[in-house]
């Protein structure tokens, strides 16, 4: 008789295939399969007609908000940063330039400044922009009422903080319009960094009209007036953002983008993929998941961008509860992580090691301890001896709970790599536990974490934004770290005008820091970029600030 | 008839009124608030915010305060997305699932009912096997594998249609999620109408009316069509809400501004109002697909209403 395939027989076989597919899949992302043919640009250098001059850009979230006073977070700055005009902005490369101030004069010992206005910066319905405009919104973010979230970013000011305490008036802030045109801003100290902080986004200008008019529906498209490059066309939470070019922006007639599209795409491999499919110009970090990184690199080339980022990841430690009210075991903790293996090979290259809190910035020196330079051998057995000191030992390890929030994949790879290098280095034995961010952020508010993740991302390119995260006092000091001599080299670099001065007070407060190690350095970040061949006017930069008033697409030709 | 569907009707408000309670208070209970941030704020701004949204109030005057706008219609502001308010988010969300679901829903039955009906016809024979194994297949591969398999395939290899986003619900755009959503569907509608056509096929009716020496296309197409899709019915209910709220992934992947990112976003950061106000249309839903078929149901079926 010949042998019949049973019902059975088929199903058991379709189960292995499916099997395989789910396998094959799960161990390759889609989109790297070897047969898949990449688009290729042959690109001229002169720039593509006018009704082709649209950007489609991806953010990683989509924006909480587009009222310049309440936003925080990455995604809202993008795009605010193409709808609104500070007193200064940025340029192609990060740099700080004259926005609407089209120059200022700095007198008392760096405290006041007098910003002289563009007769012809206008808002987008052709209103100009006064510095009452600015005084109106500067007032606004540090009102307690109007629930900003970030409002300490103008402690600088006059009365700054008072008001936001609810101890003065609004009217109080150091700020002043002299004339339609003259602005004088008081501050409570030299600030050498807040050109930088001007051209960020709790410092735009609002149009009072509009908001007094429509209230919290103002940032829609329908109601909203900004000064920027572009005004705001559409918003489609969750989807994208239509900008299209402003022409009552003053400096109109260099913008060649017609219009900006720009998506909200928070699965970096949704976002590759849209890409590859021709649907997105530019990729912004992370631009690609951390496990197709090789992958990318071998097929997309130039087209990939990796640069050092103004941002760190540490561990940070409750610093007066044991077991790490113990200097010798914090450092010997530091000590025992190979910090190359991690960023080169966990994180596959995209990180830089850190040895230190702040990290490199052109003109600031930092102090790099004198273990970091040392042979593994030498570095691992300085690590046990202090280990030991602290009292621990093979027959008495330290076991301890790392806390960190959960995220991808690769975040655990590396919690785990941090961990056996514990393990094997010292001995000491440290679980993993990782928590929803909301809950996470409760724990080591409430203190409930003795070691847990930490990052930052530098608000100004000046290490102060780094510094105040030690300074007793400040809301994210998690560790309680409260050290005297850090306090009053903090302090003196603050009171300090010059600037070169005030670099090396930071370096020798950051020495003090690694020499008592109240935190662990991991790694300094990256931003990843991918950019279409036909992206002009794009340049990378510390601070990862990209204004599309500079960008153009170029005429090119895809096969 | 009448009596019955009033029943019915009246029986769903209870219900619905058990899980706003339930959704609110385990949501409450559920640590960290939606203004935790990782910047702590200074207290005095922290305190007017929460007394802004009435978050400093005790828990169950804020449960009041809630219900007493819920029945005005009001699902409140969200506060992730602050200067929105929960019902815009709705209304921008809901189309996206709505077109995606029943273009999904819709192709599901128009492919998977007649290979369901072929497969009976042809009992153990290839034209049973070949469908049945392929829907096994289609069910066993969840959508989070297929949907970017087809993406590799049809926008990154082929280029024919988008990888992913919206653009106001153009027929392009529409196509892959749809379709993404809807391979398991197509399964699940062959299978079904293959058993449910199976049953009918061996009942006495049929028997009779072969036996009256019926021409077999009457046989199948007026007496065992009918009975054979009232399990389809039922299943219509819960297909429909499967469908809207199965899409989160589908949303997800293919960067679609629908409601289901909006619930898990809302629901990751604490969003309260927003997750209530998901919850309950998810609610609502389910409620009332379940009514309309059980109403069906007693039309279709007599027997039902008697009981």
């Amino acid at each position: 008789m010949k042998p019949r395939w049973t019902g059975f027989g088929i199903l058991v076989l379709l189960g292995l295939l499916a099997g395989v597919v789910l396998a094959l899949t799960a161990c390759a992302p889609p989109a790297s399969s070897p047969g898949v043919k990449m688009q290729r640009f042959t690109v001229s250098d002169r720039p593509a007609p006018a009704a082709e001059q649209i950007l489609r850009r991806q953010i990683s979230d989509s924006p909480r908000t587009l009222d310049p006073s309440l936003s925080e977070g990455v995604p809202s700055q993008n795009v605010l940063e193409d709808l609104f005009e500070g007193l200064t902005t940025i340029t192609e490369d990060g740099r700080v330039t004259p926005g609407v101030a089209k120059s200022w004069n700095i007198s008392n010992g760096g405290k006041t400044y007098l910003f002289h206005l563009r007769p012809d910066a206008r808002w987008s319905n052709g209103a100009p922009v006064t510095a009452a405009d600015f005084v109106y919104a500067w007032r606004r973010e540090v009102n307690p009422n109007t629930g900003t979230e970030y409002a300490e970013a103008l402690d600088p000011i006059v009365h700054a903080r008072g008001i936001v305490s609810g101890k003065m008036p609004p009217d109080r802030l150091g700020v002043r319009a002299l004339g339609p045109h003259t602005l004088q801003v008081e501050l409570n100290y030299p600030t050498p960094y807040f050109l930088a902080l001007l051209s960020n986004t709790y410092l735009y200008p609002l149009y009072p009209p509009a908001i007094k008019k429509w209230g919290g529906a103002w940032t829609l498209p329908e109601h909203m007036v900004s000064n920027g490059a572009f005004y705001l066309k559409q918003w489609v939470i969750n989807g994208h953002l239509t900008l299209a070019k402003n022409p009552y922006y003053w400096d109109a007639k260099t913008v060649r983008l017609r219009q900006v599209i720009v998506y909200s795409i928070s699965d970096p491999a949704s976002a590759l993929s849209q890409y590859l499919a021709g649907g997105l110009d530019w990729l912004n970090t992370p631009a690609f998941p951390t496990s197709d990184t090789s992958w990318v690199r071998r097929r997309l080339g130039k087209q990939v961008v990796v640069v050092p980022y103004y941002g760190n990841a540490y561990l940070g430690m409750l610093v007066h509860e044991p077991p790490f009210n113990n200097r010798d075991l914090r450092l010997a903790m530091s000590m025992a992580l190979d910090r190359r293996v991690l960023t080169k090979d966990v994180m596959r290259g995209l990180a830089v090691p850190a040895y230190t809190l702040v990290p490199p910035l052109p003109g600031y020196r930092q102090p790099v301890p004198a273990w970091a330079r040392w042979s593994r051998a030498r570095r691992l057995a300085a690590a046990r001896r202090l280990y030991h000191l602290a009292g621990y030992s093979t027959s008495h390890p330290l076991r301890v709970k790392l806390v960190y929030p959960t995220g991808g994949p690769s975040q655990r790879q590396f919690m785990e790599a941090l961990a056996i290098m514990w393990k094997q280095n010292l001995g000491a034995d440290v679980t993993l536990w990782n928590e929803q961010w909301k809950v996470f952020l409760q724990n080591i508010q409430y203190k409930h974490a003795k070691l847990f993740w930490s990052a930052w991302i530098g608000d100004y390119p000046d290490p102060f934004t780094f510094m105040q995260l030690f300074q007793k006092g400040f809301a994210m000091n998690y560790g309680d770290y409260d050290n005297p001599a850090y306090q009053r080299l903090v302090a003196a670099a603050q009171r300090e005008p010059d600037n070169a001065k005030r670099y090396r007070l930071f370096t020798q407060a950051g020495r003090v820091l690694d020499a008592t190690m109240p935190y662990i350095p991991m790694y300094f970040y990256v931003s990843t970029h991918l950019v279409k061949p036909y992206v002009g006017g794009w340049k990378s930069n510390i601070m990862d600030r990209h204004l599309s008033r500079y960008m153009y697409i170029l005429a090119h030709r895809t096969h | 008839m009448l009596k019955y569907t009033l029943k019915r009707f009246f029986g769903t408000i209870p219900t619905l009124f058990v899980i706003i309670t339930l959704s609110f208070f385990l949501l409450h209970a559920a640590p960290g608030g939606p203004f935790d941030m990782e910047r702590a704020m200074p207290p005095q701004i922290k305190a007017n915010i929460l007394k802004m949204y009435h978050l400093n109030e005790p828990v169950w005057k804020q449960y009041f305060l809630y219900l007493g706008n819920i029945l005005h219609g009001n699902f409140g502001p969200s506060y992730v997305y602050r200067g929105t308010t929960v019902n815009d988010l709705i209304k921008q969300g809901f189309p996206v699932d709505l077109i995606v679901g029943g273009f999904a829903l819709l192709g599901a039955l128009l492919i998977g009912i007649p290979i369901g009906i072929i497969a009976a016809l042809r009992q153990n024979s290839p034209w049973d096997y070949g469908p049945m194994a392929a829907a096994m297949l289609g069910l066993s591969i969840p959508n989070f594998v297929a949907a970017p398999l087809l993406i590799l395939a049809f926008a990154v290899a082929l280029r024919l249609l988008p990888a992913g986003g919206w653009a106001g619900g153009s027929p392009l755009f529409v196509i892959l999620p749809a379709v993404s959503l809807g391979l398991p569907l197509i399964a699940y509608v062959a299978r079904m109408m293959r058993g449910s056509m199976v049953e009918v096929l061996n009942s006495p009716f049929i028997r009779t009316a072969r036996a009256k020496g019926l021409p077999e296309h009457t046989v199948i197409l007026r007496h065992a069509l009918r009975p054979a899709l009232l399990p389809m019915v039922s299943f219509l209910g819960p297909a429909v809400v499967g469908v809207i709220t199965g899409s989160i992934v589908i949303e997800e992947i293919f960067g679609l501004p629908g409601i289901g990112r909006f619930f898990v976003n809302g629901a990751l950061n604490r969003d309260y109002t927003l997750v209530m106000g998901v919850t309950i249309l998810y609610g609502m839903l389910i409620l009332t697909f379940n009514f309309i078929a059980d109403v069906l149901y007693g039309f279709l079926d007599p027997r039902t209403r008697h009981q």
